[in-house]
């Protein structure tokens, strides 16, 4: 941080930012960079007419970046005959792509419950982003109902792919990760573009087309061995008629609704009550339960957790993967010969 | 790399709305501005203030006068009052980034487990007013539109009248005992709701778990204690100095699934291992804690709780023994890779 332009007069990053929206929005025919760097607020000031702008320009660039974050449509617009010349770009905001359209309008109630929406999230950047949607909805103006109160509803984001699938998502970039399905010796890499983003079941999944065989595939987050890595390769998303989530949700209901286990639990115990409050559980004989999942080696989990209060019947594959992990848990666990 | 303060995308997001809101009411005071918002009021004070010395370069490009809003300084200066009298470029709300309207959507979307949100109508509506409201496409971001629950929702009536409610309750230890119980606030972490309650049989705040109620009833009677009378603790469960405390050597990927018990961790022998340290208020659910996890999960200590766990495995396993022994052959794929 040695360049001269330190030592002019400090203009406040946010009165920069705002100068910069005004003055593009102001424009119908678009500023040039040179015309933003040397008249705009915040960037006058540091201007050397006729020197080297470099770190200034650079400043620009961020600025654009950190603009279009808030959702705020910043265009550049080159002049058809002089392609190639990014001196003669223009950079502009429509008004009428800026401003939330008129039909757009909220009653108390619906901003009382998108209120309760945004407090969903209490961590990472989803939080910010709820937050920043409420002070735009405030500022139309309508006033909240009374808040509402008894209920603090939270949801979580603890895979460490989330965020980067989310920059992926958003930036149409195609990823890849090494992942391992249960059972595997080693992990795989995979080379996907993802489409969306759905939590199914109380886990976040990531529906995408895996660009090696041209194929789209459901993939769970927490089976990612490593954060996914960002290719410089772009990609154009699929012109499907329904969005992507709707269609991951929707194979992810289905898959759930083909798939039937039944689990016997001694009545009165832990696994006994929880098997029948569980979402879709329908008991058949007091102690039988009839059941739906979307991943078996999930349910393996869960079913083996209950220990000795309960036994699946079927799937046979269930109770092959659910003998599998107790035996590995008796032998991590007993001081004799370890071995497995 | 990037020496930008965190805070000054926010500050712009809150000027960008101040304005359209402070034309809209043509006349605020700081106070009603910053109750609006939820913001400080100092917050407001210095936002106007900048909004009142900003514009755009204009014809001169010397930011003139006439380039710049302006305010009724005095009022603001005396009184506290915010009149905007000049504006420039912009009157109107912003529209939301993808971002922001792939956040309230999802948010709304995992909310529809709520009862009173139960409405598909009301939340689908929002959802297509949001997605018009953006400037580009929602990010696919989507949550599993829950199914209402019954018992939760006789909960929230409960809370909302106020009235004393009675469960059967199973707790951690798999002891079932009758409940009652003042209903407080309804709580969720992921897919798991809980009841938050000052309980008449223990005499204090306790936090329950809507899977292991069952035979609720509501009583025809007021609480005893409000919300605003205890303190709520913001974290579910509490650390006791009873608690007993076991290491684990588990996968890396099960640290944030019982993130709820874990004092500390440590390294493990790979990369992908961790030793964690957990705090328990007692190891009679301990096979079920570990088991669940994804991958191996063993307990190194103390010597007991290993011999708990074998044992606990041993009794699972003798349901199964009349099975082939296992091939070390996995399931079926399933559609989920």
């Amino acid at each position: 941080m040695s360049d001269s332009t330190r030592a002019a007069p400090r203009v406040p990053v946010e009165e920069r930012l705002f100068s910069l929206v005004l003055a593009l929005v102001a424009t119908e025919s678009g500023l040039t960079k040179d015309a933003i760097l040397s008249t705009v607020q915040g960037y006058r000031q540091r201007f050397s007419a006729g020197g080297d702008n470099a770190s200034l320009e650079r400043q620009f660039e961020r600025d654009k970046d950190d603009i279009r974050d808030l959702g705020i449509p910043l265009e550049t617009v080159t002049p058809p005959d002089e392609e190639g010349n990014s001196q003669n770009t223009r950079y502009r905001i429509p008004k009428g792509d800026y401003d939330l359209p008129e039909d757009v309008t909220f009653t108390a109630e619906e901003i009382t419950l998108l209120g309760l929406a945004a407090t969903v999230w209490r961590e990472g950047t989803l939080s910010g982003e709820s937050q920043r949607a409420l002070m735009k909805l405030r500022s139309l103006g309508i006033t909240e109902l009374d808040p509402v109160i008894g209920v603090a509803p939270r949801l979580r984001t603890r895979e460490a792919a989330f965020e980067p699938l989310r920059t992926a998502l958003e930036r149409h970039l195609v990823v890849s990760f090494p992942y391992i399905k249960p059972g595997d010796a080693a992990a795989r890499t995979r080379t996907v573009a993802p489409l969306a983003l759905v939590q199914h079941s109380g886990r976040w999944h990531l529906y995408a087309l895996d660009v090696d065989i041209d194929e789209r595939r459901t993939f769970l987050l927490s089976r990612m061995l490593q954060a996914p890595r960002s290719s410089s390769r772009t990609f154009e998303a699929p012109d499907d008629a329904e969005s992507f989530s709707a269609t991951a949700l929707r194979d992810l209901d289905r898959i759930w609704e083909g798939n039937v286990a039944t689990v016997r639990a001694d009545p009165n115990t832990h696994a006994w009550f929880r098997l029948s409050r569980l979402h879709g559980s329908e008991a058949i004989d007091g102690d039988h339960f009839r059941l739906h999942f979307t991943d078996i080696n999930i349910l393996a989990d869960e079913i083996a957790a209950f220990g000795p209060e309960a036994e699946a019947l079927t799937p046979p594959s269930l109770r092959a993967a659910i003998v599998q992990r107790l035996t590995r848990t008796r032998s991590a666990h007993s001081d004799a010969e370890e071995a497995e | 790399m990037n020496p930008r303060t965190p805070g000054a995308r926010d500050k712009l997001a809150f000027l960008l709305s101040l304005v359209p809101y402070l034309l809209d009411r043509r006349h605020s005071t700081v106070a009603e501005a910053a109750a609006h918002f939820d913001v400080p009021e100092d917050q407001v004070r210095q936002s106007v203030r900048l909004i009142a010395v900003s514009g755009v370069p204009g014809e001169s490009t010397q930011y003139q006068h006439n380039d710049l809003f302006d305010i009724d300084w005095d009022a603001f200066e005396e009184h506290d009052e915010i009149i905007i009298t000049h504006l420039v470029a912009i009157d109107d709300s912003p529209r939301f980034s993808s971002r922001e309207a792939a956040a309230l959507i999802a948010g709304l979307q995992y909310l529809s487990a709520l009862p009173e949100q139960a409405d598909r109508d009301v939340v689908g509506g929002l959802m297509a007013k949001l997605t018009r409201g953006a400037s580009e496409a929602p990010l696919q971001v989507a949550v599993e539109q829950g199914a209402a629950d019954e018992t939760l929702s006789e909960i929230r009536e409960a809370v909302a009248s106020e009235r004393q409610i009675e469960f059967t309750y199973i707790n951690a230890r798999d002891e079932r005992e009758r409940r009652r119980v003042d209903p407080l606030r309804i709580d969720s972490l992921d897919q798991n709701w809980y009841i938050r309650a000052w309980c008449h049989l223990r005499s204090g705040v306790r936090t329950f778990r809507l899977d292991r109620i069952s035979d609720l009833t509501i009583i025809d009677a007021e609480i005893t204690h409000r919300a605003s009378d205890v303190t709520l603790p913001d974290t579910l469960f509490q650390a006791s100095d009873a608690d007993i405390t076991v290491t684990v050597d588990i996968a890396k990927d099960a640290v944030p699934l019982i993130d709820e018990y874990i004092a500390s961790t440590q390294a493990g022998e790979s990369p992908d291992r961790v030793i964690a340290s957990l705090r328990l208020a007692h190891i009679a659910g301990l096979g079920r804690l570990i088991v669940g996890l994804p991958g191996v999960a063993r307990v190194i200590d103390p010597p007991e709780a290993r011999q708990q766990i074998a044992d606990w495995a041993s009794r699972a396993l003798s349901r199964y023994e009349n099975d082939r022994r296992p091939s070390a052959s996995v399931p079926p794929g399933h559609a989920v890779d």
